[in-house]
């Protein structure tokens, strides 16, 4: 789950954007997309199979995707992995 | 009026051809009254005689204007934001504003009704300074007894579920103990740690003979600092800031003046800064007397030192314009008494001779201890 973040919509591009302290991630749809289900209920493998299932796409493309994010958000302290 | 000529001029008057950028921070300064007295406090040495601190509605507006702006981030700062007792509100106002609010504290006064009353009003995330890591030399440096006061603080932070960073400013006096400072951080569960070099300005600009670290000091903390950040890389973020007397290139301060920050002081001043009021060519707008939109985009002193077209040689030529900006207009106004001056942290300005001596000056020095060495320190005052 992300930690520490707030996710909110910027007032003035209208795009989503997570906040943290001394920090702001401008989210593309992707990891907008991924963020919304980064709420400490769902593994990452169920992440990959609804993110897949809702665009359609491949779960080894969607993998690389999520794993990229999570990864930058994990850099950033952002992420607390819940076992 | 010709009829090509927009009726309201859409940019301010200096940068003409490209458009006014939107501020992402606002750091509120909500009074200097502070219980702590640190020898490098970047306050005003000098504050104004006919000081009335911005209200509460005053300050709401405030936060609800650089919202408006495109402020996503707020610090509460000052002095310690913790002695207006109306703190609670002014975080309840910025968080209806959309704001990510940060306390940035010394811990004194932070309660556990104080804090959870923070809690409740929304307050986001929570930075406290350490002088050091223990007692008594962090309580010299503070000018009071406070450091058993900060860890319970800090432990209390952790208890209610606010992100934490911890701030200690690096000088002479505290520089060599960066792995107990480190340590003391990892236990207390901070999510970030700030290792920030004194910057010098206001009160720590008086003391810099006393607090400059020397250079082996600097070397050895960095270091250290930069091992520790790599090992606890993705569990505590940790920020070194170096002290740019001892740099070649000067600091892109502020990320370019009016360009990203805005500070607004406690009787309502709006900077680019927290310390640009030291300078003294210029004149700094109000919020009482106009709005904070027309200040960011509009006022002389937003616009004397925006973009990168105002620059003097050597930095107007100079390939790294975009990234330093010229460095920092106080500390061009501290020593060379013009603020328009290129910094002279930078090795091409004519003034960094001049700021090597000095550095050089402090080489020598044998080492006494902080505590043997306060009669030597100007304490921070309050205002009257």
């Amino acid at each position: 789950m992300l930690s520490r973040a707030r996710l909110q919509k910027d007032k003035v591009t209208g795009k989503p954007i997570l906040l943290y302290p001394e920090g702001i991630l401008i989210l593309n749809p992707t990891a907008h997309a991924i963020v919304t289900h980064c709420t400490g209920e769902e593994t990452f493998e169920e992440i990959v199979a609804k993110l897949a299932a809702q665009y359609g796409a491949l779960p080894e493309d969607v993998r690389e995707d999520v794993t990229i994010c999570l990864d930058r958000f994990r850099s950033l302290n952002l992420l607390e992995v819940l076992s | 009026m010709p009829r090509s000529l927009p009726v309201t001029k859409p940019f301010g008057s200096i940068v003409m051809n490209k458009p006014i950028p939107r501020p992402f921070s606002l750091l509120a300064e909500v009074t200097y009254r502070c219980p702590l007295h640190c020898p490098y406090c970047s306050n005003p040495t000098q504050f104004s005689h006919t000081m009335v601190e911005l209200s509460r509605d005053e300050w709401k507006r405030v936060l609800n204007e650089a919202a408006e702006l495109g402020a996503l981030h707020v610090g509460f700062s000052g002095g310690e934001p913790l002695q207006r007792s109306d703190l609670a509100e002014l975080v309840a106002d910025s968080r209806a504003a959309g704001l990510y609010s940060n306390l940035i504290t010394s811990a004194i006064g932070l309660s556990r009704p104080r804090a959870e009353e923070l809690k409740a009003a929304g307050l986001d995330s929570v930075q406290i300074s350490f002088q050091s890591d223990e007692a008594p030399l962090a309580d010299t440096i503070a000018g009071t007894r406070s450091h058993d006061n900060k860890l319970e603080a800090a432990r209390l932070v952790r208890e209610l579920g606010f992100p934490l960073t911890i701030n200690t400013v690096l000088h002479r006096g505290n520089i060599t103990r960066v792995p107990q400072i480190v340590a003391l951080a990892e236990a207390l569960g901070a999510e970030r740690l700030e290792l920030a070099n004194t910057q010098f300005y206001g009160w720590a600009f008086q003391n810099r003979a006393a607090l400059l670290p020397t250079r082996e000091q600097m070397e050895d903390a960095t270091e250290i600092a930069l091992a520790a950040k790599n090992r606890l890389l993705g569990k505590m973020e940790i920020l070194f800031v170096a002290p740019d007397y001892y740099g070649t290139r000067p600091k892109p301060c502020m990320n370019g003046w009016g360009n990203r920050h805005l500070t607004v002081n406690p009787v309502g001043d709006v900077l680019p800064c927290p310390t640009a009021g030291g300078i003294k060519s210029l004149r700094f707008d109000n919020v009482r007397e106009k709005p904070l939109r027309w200040i960011w985009t509009e006022s002389e002193s937003f616009n004397r030192f925006r973009g990168t077209e105002w620059l003097p040689e050597p930095c107007h030529s100079c390939e790294f314009r975009e990234i330093d900006f010229g460095g920092c207009r106080c500390q061009a106004e501290l020593l060379t008494g013009n603020a328009a001056m290129t910094d002279p942290a930078c090795s091409l300005s004519p003034y960094r001779e001049q700021l090597t001596r000095f550095v050089e000056s402090i080489q020598g020095v044998t080492e006494k201890s902080f505590e043997a060495n306060t009669s030597s320190v100007a304490y921070r005052e309050n205002p009257v």
